[in-house]
């Protein structure tokens, strides 16, 4: 973990206001479902760093990418910053996604940019036989999936609007794959996740979800990114706040309370 | 760059970190040298554990942020059985901030730290509603103030610092009555209150619906008072309030300040603390300035 300045290596459009952006940041044991923090101004206007998924480690730990879409002041920053520009990086953070024992019995899931996380278990893990689900809003924001297809791991996806794939959401292509035996992964918005979490209850499957949260330093002391979690007897009055920051932000779903996200 | 504020409280350098912003301390040893910095001031420590408020407890406002964290800590116990033993073997100063909703857990806590070698210096922080009375804050009114700081002054004989909230009419009045309750030191400002509404859901961005401000967006707020309150009390200030950089420290001290509080920065740079150390040495030397005791309060006005 430290905090040092990265080059910007490359900073590419995808589509649909999706981003590719490489860095010259030097690190060791970075593993999926690590992220990074990043300090897009060196002013206070916006103050905060950014939380981004690390995407992939570039030629053996020289460099980080990050998959990143524009939503807000910034990443609006961020997608205007060129070749060369120099950027804060705090990281490696978080406790990332468990090494698998049964590969082949791995379903990813995805929701829009929360793919960031997959890319490297995927590369991984095709040859095993893992699987990819893929939530979109419509067939254009597809061009995201290149790298992840190009593994030759399985993809399915379905799209708001039905431009691509099924029609719908992409809970409803995790009912049609998940069995009693499948290890979920998933990775995109809150409510996504809570659904994704839900099926794979029912199925009877193991279900690991990486989280967002509100946070202002990434390293457990602001106490921002709480997520309420049942303690270690899973009983009702037995809970807890964990940091998503620190504590996860990959979590067991079931130790999760799901009605009290924020 | 030394300071003495007084209480048997000498710091190598007027750098502080400001409670809430800096975990027990030892989560900032893989970013900074601890031992470069005047001293830290820990999470605010309550007699029990307390688990804090629901998400979202933070957002970002323009130059600045809201927290409702809702002043989540590990309880006094914990801290001094399995916090305080692991700063022992740095030199800088540990300043254990404390707080009650009521007076006799203010002077709970206060006791259970004061036979702690580790802690050098206690920081009342007044701020919290007074259950007892009904939930009227002793930070905003300056008799319940006194009685909090009366209290604890009686249990402690380490330096007691007391942490002013901005959220009053007159900020003379309540860091007049907690120097004559037996302050060693007046540390301001505690965040201010403040409001964020998501227009998309018409709702407000944080659960608690209200938190308080910090960051840069405050400082002109925190140097004003940090000025005022100078004018009227002869013991140290220790100016809190958005500071980054040097040159934002040094408006504190240039304007009253003894030592500074560096709070959100934290968050932002984990090494910020280190870096307003070395910009204030830059300055004096560029200056000419002998001591930095020379420059508290040296405005021209």
């Amino acid at each position: 973990m430290k905090n040092a300045s990265a080059t910007i290596l490359y900073n590419k459009p995808l589509t649909s206001g999706y981003y590719k952006l490489g860095l010259g940041w030097k690190n060791k044991g970075v593993r999926p479902g690590h992220f990074v923090m990043l300090r897009v101004s060196g002013g206070s206007d916006p103050l905060l760093r950014r939380a981004l998924g690390v995407y992939d480690v570039l030629r053996r730990g020289q460099g980080i990418e990050l998959i990143y879409k524009v939503v807000g002041k910034g990443t609006t920053i961020l997608s205007n910053m060129e070749k060369g520009e120099c950027l804060d990086v705090l990281g490696p953070l978080g406790n990332g996604f468990k090494k698998l024992k049964t590969p082949e019995k791995l379903i990813m899931v995805a929701g829009g940019v929360g793919l960031a996380p997959f890319f490297m278990l995927a590369k991984e893990h095709a040859k095993h036989g893992a699987k990819f689900l893929m939530g979109l809003r419509t067939k254009a924001e597809a061009k995201i999936l290149g790298d992840i297809k190009a593994t030759g791991i399985k993809v399915l996806c379905s799209t708001d609007d039905g431009t691509l794939g099924t029609r719908g959401f992409v809970t409803d292509l995790l009912k049609k794959e998940v069995k009693k035996d499948s290890i979920v992964y998933a990775c995109g918005p809150m409510g996504m996740l809570k659904s994704v979490a839900m099926v794979a209850k029912e199925a009877g499957a193991c279900c690991y979800v990486s989280l967002e949260g509100a946070m202002a330093c990434g390293i457990g002391v602001c106490l921002g990114c709480a997520v309420k979690t049942y303690g270690a007897s899973h009983k009702p009055g037995d809970t807890t706040y964990n940091m998503v920051c620190t504590d996860g932000p990959v979590f067991n779903s079931e130790d999760i309370l799901w009605d009290e996200l924020g | 760059m030394s300071v003495n504020l007084g209480g048997g409280l000498r710091l190598s350098n007027p750098v502080l970190t400001a409670s809430g912003t800096f975990g027990y301390g030892i989560e900032f040893a893989p970013f900074m040298k601890l031992n470069a910095i005047g001293g830290i001031l820990t999470k605010g420590l309550s007699l029990l554990p307390r688990e804090g408020n629901p998400a979202p407890r933070i957002v970002e406002t323009p130059s600045g942020m809201l927290n409702s964290i809702g002043l989540a800590n590990v309880g006094v116990d914990a801290f001094i059985n399995e916090k305080l033993p692991k700063l022992k073997k740095y030199k800088t100063k540990v300043i254990a901030n404390i707080f009650g909703e009521t007076i006799s857990e203010y002077t709970k806590v206060a006791r259970k730290l004061e036979s702690e070698k580790g802690v050098h210096a206690l920081e009342v922080n007044i701020s919290c509603p007074n259950v007892k009375k009904g939930g009227i804050g002793f930070g905003t009114d300056p008799r319940e103030a006194a009685k909090v700081v009366r209290a604890v002054r009686k249990v402690t004989k380490k330096h007691m610092m007391v942490k002013l909230s901005p959220n009053v009419t007159d900020i003379k009045l309540m860091a007049k009555a907690v120097e004559r309750a037996g302050a060693d030191s007046i540390s301001l400002i505690n965040t201010i209150p403040g409001m964020v509404v998501d227009v998309n859901k018409r709702r407000p961005m944080l659960a608690m619906k209200m938190g308080g401000l910090s960051g840069p967006a405050i400082k002109p707020i925190a140097v004003r008072m940090v000025y005022e309150v100078s004018k009227v009390v002869s013991v140290p200030i220790i100016g809190i309030g958005g500071i980054m950089t040097a040159r934002d420290a040094l408006e504190f001290i240039i304007a009253g300040a003894s030592a500074v509080q560096v709070g959100t920065a934290n968050f932002v740079t984990p090494d910020a603390s280190v870096k307003v150390v070395r910009g204030i040495e830059d300055y004096l030397m560029e200056e000419k300035i002998g001591s930095i005791k020379k420059l508290t309060g040296s405005i021209i006005d």
